[in-house]
């Protein structure tokens, strides 16, 4: 081999990121892909992987296995490509880590190399982004590359930068927020003046704008700030997070316990990375549990059950949202008396969440023989 | 990431560079020319924009502002608009009326059912379970190629009118048209020579012809009660803006179903007072629809007409029975209460849907001719609680919005945005329950994605099946279209994740792209099913008509 290749990687979202590592590579190394050059199996290739923060991770690789694909009628469009089979020596846990403290909202850490801005992308953004705006006329390859530019920058930020509001904006800032943005950027607008490229990218941005609006509506309303904004709207589940898989997840469950019983139980653990923030609005999810919390300070554990039920329909992958609404579903039950139930939500909530330390707390005071956990210890956990 | 299947949408075509896409949107300013068109069950208007900026609807060669929508399969040839009306009385069963309601609809829905036992032609059932028309000797025709050759009339006339090619138009759709028939629709049009610019919601139109852009801001209940169909938005007006916040309808509501309401009872009067049973005598009974339907026109402005047919029926010896009853509007209106008691349902629906309570609406809307019938007014004044606001051509309004939307996309018409939601949600099944991809009043164009994993070691394919609806239950929504994500790399069950992307457009229309999801590689998905006309036979079609005249 001539020189060492590189694999581009790109996500977009921490949640891309999430299934890259915990369901893309096989026992946490091995890496399958479809390349578009020829490669031996024992050759070198390095994977760039571009993150959400625009930090790329370089990681080494050796090629394992490689089998070209073969040109039949169905499949013009992968003659010549190959299949990599490609070992990932390089992703140590160290770089979990590392990615992992950046999932987490930390600083990228000093080695990792800057996204260069022109920086080759796997994923186009589109057939017509990935024609260049040059047989454009001057004028409108200057609003081409300005449109391009804005449509990069929409599709990294969170929902409420989409739209250029606060995180906490209410219901009127949203709706102009919006507004003004259809305004500027709907493809009827640019349609009648431009060229099909321009039209193309001008709806790109509506629809990322729509959608961020969609999703803020919708949030403002499970939190209970609003009645409604705009047409009602009943989402999707899992319609908040980037990737909801359907109908797969459990397949690939029992692929990995076979796969784990094949190899005499002996396969190591893959760990998945922190609980990745929601896609679009990163922070949005602790609004929520900072007020539950507070709730459940004043003892008030039915009423941070409904907020939290609320933030779970936003946010139904985020883990300490779901184990704190079940330690705050067991402080109700003890309310009752209904110590049974009490115990089973919080064994559910570590089960959730391990690091849930007020359940862990509950179910301690819990095993006190003859004394039940009086209401103020339980509210002190949250001060 | 998605430049759809290519199967179905011309905006894709263009969006994809396809070089003759491309071509005809550059050339737009210059190209032929372009019309409003009102595709209406019983009528048909088209409108255009005078250089002057004022709408102008366009006459027929009869001089009439609406053309009726009616296609006369005659031994001569197909026969459109109001020379149709000949063949109703002489082969009601090749002559075709309200070929709208059938677009795009599935031979199994119940009101085609329904509709096939009441109708003097005969419904069958299209290879992929859509609905067709039986004519004579065996052959069939698709509702696409009716509302084609009605599209293909209205395309003379107008050419007509300019005097120079007309090849783009603005057709309007009732608001609760799935993607289904919506694709019809876009289908006709260019079967008959026609590029859709946009597909607008009646409604939408009607509040556009009406001039709520040049008015105060407003909340507006259109409602829109025509031939066919009913239709209601709740339109909020603000600055120019249209919000389009709910849409609700009956597909199956209208003024036809007046008329077979008033003719049921004539057919059993005929039957007590004569003494002759005409029910399987289909044209006696076309002609005393035809009847019916004057004398209900009628009773919109007097309280008592009379339905009169010359020529009911023909007795054994050759003599002529004639057929005359005096009618009263009260009569009418209890015939027809039935009816008229499901307009209050999508009504509620519509403001339930945008939150609203009746007293938020500013301004009801009436459109259609059938609210020209006292009875509907006070039905809807009744639920809205507001006196109805009535429009002086409730015919011809939502022609008028149509060529006011030409004008707009041309840039004629400054600083005026239409905004709708999509009117259904969108969702996806592996063979299982529907899982909802797009939720409906999703505010358009719009994405949502899906993430498939293979199930078995070294699938190379995985199909799946697109359903518009909101039910998990399959039987509940309609089916759009299935497809398979061909030719999947060769690796471990669930090493392979397909990441599908569906795009809601503009219109209304639905695409669907894929690609592998952490190279991003985009991979081929082919169509196994999809609801409506193939493109080759749009394409077929399309040659067919340009070479007859």
């Amino acid at each position: 081999m001539a020189s060492t290749r590189t694999l581009h990687v790109r996500c977009a979202t921490w949640e891309q990121v999430e299934v890259f590592h915990t369901r893309k590579l096989r026992r946490g190394k091995l890496l399958s892909m479809k390349v578009p050059f020829r490669a031996d199996p024992g050759s070198e290739v390095t994977l760039n992987l571009e993150l959400p923060n625009q930090v790329v991770i370089v990681v080494e690789g050796v090629v394992l296995k490689a089998s070209s694909i073969e040109a039949d009628a169905r499949a013009k469009a992968d003659a010549g490509k190959t299949w990599l089979e490609v070992e990932l020596v390089g992703f140590t846990d160290e770089v979990i880590a590392r990615i992992r403290r950046m999932a987490a909202g930390g600083d990228p850490a000093e080695e990792v190399f800057p996204s260069p801005p022109s920086a080759p992308r796997t994923r186009t953004t589109g057939t017509l982004l990935a024609l260049s705006g040059e047989d454009l006329p001057a004028d409108e390859r200057a609003l081409f590359q300005q449109l391009t530019a804005e449509l990069r920058r929409l599709r990294s930020v969170a929902v409420h930068e989409v739209l250029g509001v606060d995180r906490d904006a209410d219901a009127d800032q949203i709706r102009i927020g919006w507004m003004n943005l259809v305004r500027r950027h709907h493809p009827d607008l640019v349609a009648r003046r431009n060229a099909p490229a321009i039209t193309h990218l001008a709806e790109e941005i509506t629809i990322l704008v729509n959608r961020a609006y969609d999703r803020l509506r919708v949030a403002l309303v499970a939190e209970g700030r609003a009645a409604s904004v705009g047409p009602a709207l009943t989402p999707p589940p899992g319609w908040l997070v980037g990737f909801e898989d359907i109908s797969s997840t459990g397949s690939i469950k029992s692929a990995k316990v076979a796969q784990t019983l094949q190899n005499g139980g002996n396969a190591p653990q893959v760990e998945p990375l922190p609980p990745p923030r929601p896609s679009s609005a990163p922070e949005g999810g602790e609004a929520f549990e900072l007020r539950a919390r507070a709730m459940l300070s004043d003892g008030d554990a039915a009423n941070a059950q409904e907020v939290l039920a609320a933030a779970l329909c936003v946010y139904p992958r985020s883990r300490p949202l779901r184990s704190l609404y079940y330690v705050a579903s067991a402080i109700s039950a003890l309310a009752k008396g209904e110590v049974m139930l009490a115990t089973s939500q919080l064994e559910t909530a570590l089960a959730h969440h391990e690091h849930c330390t007020e359940a862990a707390e509950i179910l301690e005071l819990l095993r006190r023989p003859n004394a039940p956990p009086a209401s103020d210890e339980m509210t002190r956990l949250f001060r | 990431m998605t430049a759809g299947d290519g199967a179905r949408g011309t905006r894709d075509s263009s969006a994809r560079g396809n070089p003759r896409g491309a071509t005809e949107a550059r050339a737009r300013p210059r190209g032929g020319q372009a019309v409003g068109i009102d595709l209406g069950t019983s009528n048909s208007v088209v409108a255009v924009i005078d250089k002057d900026g004022a709408p102008r609807i366009l006459t027929t060669p009869e001089g009439s502002t609406t053309m009726p929508s009616l296609v006369w399969f005659s031994p001569d040839g197909p026969v459109v608009g109001e020379l149709a009306r000949a063949g109703l009385d002489y082969s009601p069963d090749l002559t075709i009326f309200g070929a709208k309601r059938l677009l795009g609809r599935r031979f199994d829905h119940p009101e085609i059912r329904r509709l096939s036992r009441v109708l003097p032609f005969e419904l069958v059932e299209a290879p992929n379970g859509d609905t067709w028309i039986a004519l004579s000797a065996g052959r069939s025709v698709s509702p696409e190629e009716v509302c084609a050759l009605i599209l293909r009339e209205i395309r003379h006339i107008a050419e007509d009118h300019y005097g120079e090619p007309v090849t783009r138009a603005v057709i309007t759709i009732p608001a609760w048209y799935d993607a289904a028939q919506r694709q019809a629709t876009k289908d006709a049009a260019q079967i008959a020579g026609l590029t859709v610019v946009r597909l607008l919601s009646e409604p939408t139109a009607a509040s556009l012809g009406h001039g709520a852009h040049r008015g105060a801001d407003r909340r507006y209940l259109v409602c829109d009660l025509g031939g066919g169909t009913f239709d209601v938005a709740a339109v909020d007006v603000q600055a120019g803006i249209f919000e389009v916040l709910a849409t609700t309808g009956d597909a199956f509501l209208g003024g036809d179903d007046v008329d077979r309401a008033v003719v049921d009872n004539l057919i059993r009067d005929v039957r007590s007072a004569r003494g002759f049973d005409i029910t399987s005598d289909t044209i006696a009974v076309e002609r005393l629809r035809l009847a019916a339907q004057n004398t209900k026109h009628e009773l919109s402005d007097v309280a008592v007409s009379k339905v009169y047919v010359p020529e009911l029926v023909q007795l054994p010896s050759g003599r002529a029975v004639e057929y005359q009853k005096p009618m009263r509007r009260d009569e009418l209106e209890q015939w027809s209460s039935s009816l008229i008691r499901r307009i209050e349902a999508p009504i509620r629906e519509a403001l339930r849907r945008c939150g609203r309570k009746r007293e938020d609406i500013e301004e009801v809307l009436l459109v259609g001719g059938m609210t020209r019938m006292p009875v509907v007014r006070r039905e809807i004044a009744r639920v809205t609680g507001r006196e109805p606001h009535v429009i002086p051509n409730p015919e011809e309004v939502v022609a008028v919005g149509a060529a006011l939307e030409v004008a707009r996309l041309e840039g004629a018409i400054e600083g005026v945005l239409l905004i709708d939601v999509a009117a259904r949600g969108l969702a996806v099944s592996l063979g299982g329950d529907c899982e909802q991809v797009i939720a409906q009043s999703s505010v358009v164009p719009t994405r949502e994605h899906r993430v498939f994993g293979t199930r078995h070691d070294d699938q190379l394919r995985i199909e799946f099946d697109v359903w518009e609806g909101e039910s998990p239950d399959p039987a509940q929504n309609r089916l759009l279209s299935r497809y398979a994500v061909l030719d999947l790399p060769p690796a471990p069950a669930g090493d392979v994740l397909v990441l599908v992307e569906m795009t809601i457009d503009t219109d209304g229309t639905v695409r669907l792209g894929a690609s592998e999801l952490v190279s991003g590689e985009r991979l081929q998905l082919e169509q196994l099913y999809h609801a409506g006309l193939a493109r080759t036979d749009v394409l077929r079609l399309q040659r067919q008509f340009a070479e007859t005249p």
